[in-house]
């Protein structure tokens, strides 16, 4: 194992003011190069030999660094989001709304009389229930994977498969969910609700597993524009002591809500508790508001 | 470089993006593996060469089309890999759809018979 390559990289770099962002580059850079001066050693090339070559090969490590920093520093004129969506606008398709019409409908349709099968408004047999819950659930799982493959304003069509299993991870939460209430109802035997917790549960991994995996979906404008609003500032981060005393409000005002909750129970009744704390929340978002978005002091 | 490869650099390097999109729809990879797909596939030629394919990651994960992890090597410098997602899968699906639909009209343009692939004489 050499170690020519790590001061070859330390001299293509001297020089180079170490930004976090270069910081990163020149980590990028080593594991590729050492990865090229084994490739380069294993066709028989001396150790200092590859290692000069695998440097020559990257060329100045100063281009690297200088065509990334002028796409991100270039003055923009900033266009309001508004604007921004009206130019990249998407319009759905035709036959994608007359779908989901029609799946919506299935999902109603076989919702509703599912229920009127299960409290025994119609005389329905146990069987053409669960199919009918089955219907409408599939309705519902075709608007969700069919929603997820379009293309929107924002965002790309999720993948097939992907779609896929957010429609499976759909279809067994909803039909889970159907089979608990036709048991609720007394329609099905108690223990059929081993089959809702089963298509419960499979719902729920699935769901998260897919949560997990999921990558990035916006377009690229909407990335920029988030990353423009961003910077126009967390009032909180630029003004500390506009934050402390947002802090000191907050507790002022949770302690009287909390008080007047406290008078309110033992005069007039626990219920007008709610009142009190619903009370305080607003004064609390009006504070937030007020704070974080008036006008600004000019110092 | 003869006039012929130079020509085919310039077009390859059109699809730079794509091109890396495609590498990376078959799993996780890292920079040196990526430069190498390309390599091999070109028959061993640079056409692409190293500092343009830091730029295109740079690029490909500021529009959200590929996120970048760092591996767990305790030799030889930690790798950082890139991971296609979803609005990569798009793009590159859009992008592929452009290219065969432009390759039509190119060979159209340029009178080429798909069936008719003798060199033409110079």
């Amino acid at each position: 194992m050499s170690t020519d390559i790590h001061r070859l990289l330390d001299e293509a770099f001297a020089g180079v003011e170490m930004t976090p962002d270069a910081q990163d580059l020149k980590e990028e850079v080593r594991a590729n190069l050492v990865a090229r001066v084994d490739e380069l050693e294993s066709s028989g090339r001396s150790s200092s030999e590859a290692a000069r070559e695998a440097i020559a090969e990257l060329g100045d490590v100063r281009d690297l660094l200088d065509g990334a920093g002028t796409t991100a520093d270039s003055p923009r004129a900033a266009d309001s989001y508004a604007a921004l969506q009206l130019h990249h606008r998407v319009r759905p398709k035709v036959g994608f709304v007359v779908r989901v019409v029609v799946w919506s409908l299935a999902f109603i349709v076989g919702m509703t009389l599912a229920i009127l099968g299960a409290t025994d408004v119609l005389p329905l047999p146990i069987g053409p229930i669960i199919g009918l819950l089955g219907f409408a659930s599939t309705g519902l799982a075709l608007v969700v994977g069919d929603s997820l493959s379009q293309e929107t304003t924002t965002n790309h069509p999720m993948p097939p498969t992907r779609a896929g299993g957010y429609f499976l991870a759909t279809l067994l939460g909803t039909y889970g969910l159907g089979i608990a209430g036709v048991v609720a109802l007394g329609a099905l035997p108690i223990w059929c609700v081993v089959f809702a917790a089963l298509g419960v549960i499979s719902s729920i991994i699935l769901f998260a597993f897919l949560a997990a995996s999921q990558t990035n979906r916006h377009k690229a404008w909407v990335r920029q524009a988030q990353r423009d609003a961003s910077q126009v500032g967390n009032r909180f981060e630029q003004e500390p002591e506009t934050a402390a005393r947002f802090g000191i409000y907050t507790a002022v005002i949770w302690t009287l809500t909390f008080a007047v909750i406290v008078v309110l129970v033992f005069t007039v009744g626990w219920w007008w508790a709610p009142l009190a704390f619903i009370g305080g929340f607003a004064a609390m978002m009006l504070l937030l508001a007020r704070m974080m978005f008036g006008p600004r002091k000019t110092s | 470089m003869t006039q012929d490869d130079a020509f085919a650099a310039d077009l390859l390097r059109g699809h730079t993006d794509t091109i890396v999109l495609s590498v990376l729809r078959h799993g996780d990879r890292y920079g040196f593996e990526i430069y190498k797909s390309i390599r091999d596939a070109t028959g061993g030629s640079h056409e692409i060469k190293e500092a343009t394919l830091y730029a295109t990651y740079r690029r490909l994960e500021k529009d959200g089309l590929v996120e970048s992890y760092w591996g767990d090597e305790t030799q030889g410098g930690r790798r950082k890999y890139y991971r296609i997602t979803d609005a990569g899968r798009a793009v590159y699906g859009g992008n592929v759809t452009a290219w065969i639909a432009t390759r039509r009209i190119i060979d159209s343009l340029l009178d080429i018979k798909t069936t008719d692939v003798k060199e033409p004489r110079s």
